[in-house]
């Protein structure tokens, strides 16, 4: 753990004296790398933490990324992305390489947009996110502030095309640190795709975390996916600010990483609105993948459904941590949670743990949680009808997944979900599994 | 056609089945009638193939073949059909999906070609039709939220889409009105045929008025201690059970 503290400590004395950016800016570095001193690093003591063992994490030794111009050759995305009829943007090692302009939509580095900021718009933009639930994982990736990308949806625009986000890493050995933020102003609508990916046989820390500002009855769908190698270490944050009448829907399909950290946040700041947070992690071999959600209720009138799902193959664990939060002021709260988990393998494991703190009086929060195997009688039911083993585990596996779709209307988004998933039966040999 | 010869079978080792013989030439119809526990749902699921039986003694030939060593699936692509005494409702999976991946994957074992979903959905509902039932069964999920009813007669919908050799129908007349039993008792008619047999295991002589066999077995305690032809049905009504047992 000590080591660790010093590779960070150095990665940030070079970061900071090599990256002289706005007072506010610096301020906001250094502000939050003093928090990130003070809040230390979680061991499995910490309750919010204790799931997931960092001690092999902490022994290795990371780089913060030395700034280079490389361009992101678009030719390396997958054929399931190959659309001409959305806006792309590429991230190639947490910086924005290039992107494709569309009307009405601003898209910028997000450390030039960021030094243009004045400390009243910085504290909206980049600080309302810092405030609650101080981590680690975020206030890293506040101290190394820099790369990612700001979009910018203007008032009363629906978005014509999806915006894709592509986020590249080939960088052994490194510490990369990117933000997206993302804000949608008053009534407009739009749906973003995140897709992360890497070279394999590389090992990295990918700290990365993407904030959504969701104007008044905004209309937004989010598909993040990451399919990054299995050696990395992904420490991810999702925030999501929602204003008055806003509709959220994200959606998350992790299949990459060698320990991955899912901190999704959304917080409900303006009455009437509206999050769905979907998510289905697919783990094989030893990945360990930990998701721990934080839903906010700060206004009344708003609901929330959480609907997390979890496939574990071989060895591999997962975690689900489900904090709701409903302040006082959060009357006629509608919150929902729901976590289930297939296991595929005796080996296979998974931590589930609610954790509601109500402090309004009337409201509805729910939540229930389900772990286990694909039912030998639904089996032998396919089986007796003539369907063969090997198909009639992938049925059920594939209709364990099903249940998420009734949330995402968007047809793009929806395509998209299925083909990620079905990569993933597809090259995790499911059928053969024990 | 179905020939089963002195079966022994074992679940966690009580002997349910105590050397059960009985054999079923094409085109015929026989009925198993027994009280409870006397061993008719055990001898179903074994023909079917489910594997929670340890089978200590006999055989069971289809077509001249041992099916003993064949998975369920095997069973089911060589033309033996189960109709569930309870089938299993799997949220998730629509009746269309679920119903042409089985038509095809019996296909295939055949060489046949697999069906277009529009060439599979044109068949289903013709046969949804006879069964009168409502096309849109199609798209819900298999069996979920079915009443009882509702469940029987997607078995025989099941039935008439796969179009097996050898049908076993388990209790399919448990839970029914006198309404949903002609239909399914129709649906099976329409289904006989002189290369077609069925075994129709059932408590009551109820179903037998309409799917009328040609011969009837009495199942007590693992096993058949008469056998008869479709008046042994009528006397078990009147006279119940207890005069076969010992």
């Amino acid at each position: 753990m000590e080591n660790f503290k010093k590779n960070i400590k150095d990665n940030f004395e070079d970061f900071y004296s090599q990256n002289t950016s706005s007072d506010v800016l610096n301020n906001f570095r250094k502000n939050s790398f003093a928090s990130l001193n003070s809040l230390g690093l979680p061991s499995l003591k910490d309750e919010d933490w204790r799931f997931t063992d960092l001690n092999d994490f902490y022994k290795s030794t990371f780089k913060h990324r030395i700034q280079d111009n490389k361009k992101f050759d678009s030719a390396l995305i997958p054929e399931s992305l190959n659309f001409s009829d959305v806006t792309f943007v590429y991230l190639y090692n947490g910086k924005l390489s290039h992107f494709d302009s569309t009307e009405n939509v601003k898209i910028e580095d997000l450390e030039s947009y960021v030094s243009s900021l004045d400390s009243n718009e910085f504290e909206e933009i980049i600080n309302g996110h810092s405030e609650k639930n101080k981590d680690f994982t975020f206030e890293m990736n506040s101290s190394f502030l820099k790369d990612g990308v700001y979009i910018e949806v203007e008032k009363n625009i629906k978005l014509k095309k999806p915006i894709v986000i592509i986020n590249y890493y080939d960088s052994e050995a490194s510490f990369v640190c990117h933000r997206n933020v993302i804000n949608f102003q008053d009534l407009s609508k739009g749906q973003i795709v995140e897709y992360t990916f890497s070279i394999d046989d590389i090992s990295f820390l990918s700290n990365k975390a993407t904030c959504f500002l969701l104007g008044n009855s905004t209309n937004v769908e989010h598909l993040s996916v990451d399919e990054s190698n299995k050696s990395s270490y992904i420490l991810s944050n999702l925030k999501i600010s929602q204003k008055k009448d806003s509709n959220f829907t994200t959606d998350t399909i992790l299949t990459g990483g060698k320990l991955y950290r899912n901190n999704v946040h959304p917080v409900l700041n303006g009455e009437g609105s509206n999050s769905n947070i979907l998510g289905l992690y697919l783990s094989k071999d030893n990945q360990h993948m930990d998701n721990y959600m934080f839903v906010e209720h700060i206004k009344p009138n708003c609901d929330s459904r959480q609907l997390y799902k979890g496939i574990l193959k071989d060895t591999s664990k997962g975690v689900f941590h489900g904090r709701i939060l409903v302040h006082n002021e959060a009357q006629k709260t509608d919150a929902k949670q729901t976590n289930r988990n297939l296991l595929l393998s005796e080996k296979a494991q998974v931590d589930t743990k609610p954790q509601l703190e109500i402090y309004a009086d009337d409201v509805k929060c729910t939540h229930g949680a389900t772990t286990g195997q694909i039912d030998n009688e639904a089996l032998y039911y396919l089986r007796a009808r003539g369907i063969n083993l090997e198909d009639a585990k992938l049925i059920m596996i594939r209709s364990f997944t099903e249940e998420l779709l009734e949330f995402i209307s968007s047809n793009f988004i929806l395509d998209l979900h299925k083909s990620f998933v079905e990569k993933w039966f597809l090259n995790s040999q499911l059928a053969k599994s024990e | 056609m179905l020939e089963i010869i002195d079966l022994h079978a074992n679940i966690e080792d009580k002997e349910i089945l105590k050397g059960l013989t009985l054999k079923i030439n094409k085109g015929e119809v026989h009925s198993i009638m027994g009280p409870n526990g006397s061993g008719k749902s055990t001898l179903a699921s074994i023909l079917a193939g489910k594997e929670d039986y340890e089978i200590t003694k006999g055989d069971i030939l289809f077509n001249g073949e041992s099916i003993m060593e064949m998975a369920p699936e095997e069973r089911a692509q060589e033309g033996i059909f189960l109709a569930f005494q309870y089938p299993i409702e799997i949220p998730g999976v629509t009746n269309s999906y679920f119903l042409r991946e089985a038509l095809n994957s019996i296909r295939k074992s055949k060489g046949d070609k697999p069906l277009k979903p529009v060439e599979f959905v044109k068949i289903a509902k013709e046969k949804i039709k006879d069964l009168k039932m409502d096309e849109s069964l199609l798209n819900r999920s298999l069996n979920e939220g079915f009443s009882g009813g509702e469940k029987k007669r997607n078995e025989i919908l099941q039935m008439s889409i796969l179009n097996p050799c050898m049908s076993i129908l388990d209790e399919t007349d448990s839970g029914l009105d006198i309404d949903a039993l002609q239909i399914v008792a129709n649906g099976v008619n329409a289904n006989r045929g002189d290369d077609k047999s069925f075994l129709v295991i059932t408590h009551y002589q109820r179903l037998l008025n309409y799917i009328v066999p040609d011969f009837v077995h009495v199942l007590i305690e693992g096993r058949i201690v008469k056998s008869g032809d479709k008046s042994l049905a009528l006397e078990l009504e009147s006279k119940g059970y207890s005069w076969l047992e010992n």
